[in-house]
C-alpha cells in the first residue's frame, strides 16, 4: 500500500484547501506549531537586543503581563534580565 | 550517547526514518527500525532476520496490513504538504530561519514551543520544523545499555535489534504515557495504547521473538538471556 497510498495522500492534500476537516484541521495544527516557534524565536531575539517586555507586547498585540508570563524566566535561552 | 549511534547504526536509523516517511507515518517507532535493518541489508542483524524468512518487501507488506488493522496509522500528509495547501513553503522558511538566527536559536525556540509546562501540557506537541515524532527512545536506550554491559563503544545494528526485541518485552515508562506524550501521539494519529509495533510486526511475520533474541545474543557472543 505504502507508496501508492502516500502519493495519494499528497494528491489529496494538494487538491483540498479546507473543505475536508481532516486536512483543514491538520493544516491549522501545523501552522500553529510554526507560529509558536516563530514567536519564541522573535521574542528571544528582541530580548537579546534589549527590548522591554512592554515594547514586545505592544508589537504582538497582547498585554506585557501575558508575554512576560509566557516567556520570562525560562530555562532555555530566555534570560530574565 | 549521541556518538554511540553514529556509523552503521546511524545509517540504519536514517533508513528507518525514510521507511516511516514512505508509509506516510509522522512518527518513527521500533517497527521502522526493523524495516531500516532489513533495508540496510549489509548488517549481521539483517542476515539473522533473512535466515528466518524475512525480507524488506514482506516486512513492508506486513506493516501495511498492521496499518489496515489500525495498529499503526495509515498514511497522513506531511506538515510540508499541509502547509503547502495554505501556500506556505516550509522548506524555504526553515532555511531562512536557520540562516538569519542560527541553528542553536532555532533549536531553543523549538524546545521552548514544545516543552511541557505546569499542568503537564504545553503549547504545541510538535512543530513542523523538527521532523517526525521519535518514539524509539526506549529501544535505543536499551540497545545502548546492552552495548555498555557487553563492553562495546558503539551500538551496532545487531545491538539495535536486541534493543528492539527487549523493548517489546519491557513496558514503556510512565513518562511515555503522560498527557503531553498522549497529545503528541494523537497529533501523529497513533492510538493512546501504542507502545511500538515491532512485536506485532515480527509476530505477524511468523518470527519467534525469544528464539530470535537468543540468536542475536549468540551472534554477539553474549550470554543467552
Amino acid at each position: 500500500m505504502s507508496e501508492a497510498a502516500s502519493s495519494e495522500a499528497t494528491a489529496v492534500a494538494a487538491a483540498t484547501s479546507s473543505q475536508d476537516p481532516e486536512l483543514g484541521l491538520a493544516a491549522v495544527a501545523a501552522l500553529r506549531g510554526l507560529v509558536e516557534v516563530l514567536e519564541a524565536l522573535q521574542v528571544e531575539n528582541a530580548r537579546a537586543k534589549g527590548w522591554s517586555w512592554q515594547q514586545i507586547a505592544a508589537r504582538l498585540g497582547v498585554t506585557k503581563q501575558a508575554v512576560h508570563h509566557k516567556y520570562a524566566g525560562r530555562r532555555f535561552g530566555f534570560r530574565r534580565s | 550517547m549521541a556518538d554511540r549511534f553514529s556509523g552503521p547504526v546511524g545509517r540504519v536509523m536514517d533508513l528507518a526514518r525514510e521507511e516511516a516517511d514512505r508509509f506516510g507515518h509522522r512518527h518513527v517507532g521500533p517497527e521502522h527500525l526493523v524495516l531500516g535493518l532489513l533495508r540496510d541489508g549489509s548488517n549481521q542483524a539483517a542476515s539473522i532476520l533473512r535466515a528466518r524468512g524475512l525480507d524488506l518487501a514482506g516486512a513492508r507488506a506486513a506493516l501495511g496490513r498492521l496499518a489496515d488493522r489500525g495498529v499503526v496509522p495509515g498514511p497522513r500528509p506531511s506538515d510540508a504538504e499541509l502547509l503547502g495547501t495554505l501556500g506556505i513553503d516550509l522548506e524555504a522558511i526553515g532555511r531562512d530561519l536557520e540562516q538569519s538566527f542560527g541553528i542553536q536559536a532555532l533549536q531553543n525556540a523549538t524546545r521552548e514551543a514544545t516543552r511541557a509546562r505546569r499542568g503537564g501540557v504545553g503549547r504545541v506537541p510538535r512543530t513542523p520544523l523538527e521532523g517526525p515524532a521519535v518514539l524509539t527512545t526506549q529501544a535505543t536506550w536499551l540497545a545502548s545499555r546492552r552495548a555498555e554491559a557487553l563492553g562495546y563503544d558503539a551500538v551496532s545494528p545487531e545491538l539495535l535489534l536486541l534493543g528492539v526485541l527487549e523493548d517489546v518485552r519491557t513496558p514503556w515508562p510512565r513518562c511515555m504515557s503522560n498527557p503531553w506524550v498522549r497529545q503528541l501521539k494523537a497529533s501523529v494519529g497513533l492510538p493512546d495504547s501504542y507502545r511500538g509495533a515491532a512485536g506485532a510486526l515480527l509476530t505477524a511475520l511468523g518470527v519467534d521473538l525469544e528464539e530470535l533474541g537468543d540468536a542475536v545474543s549468540a551472534a554477539l557472543g553474549a550470554p543467552v538471556s
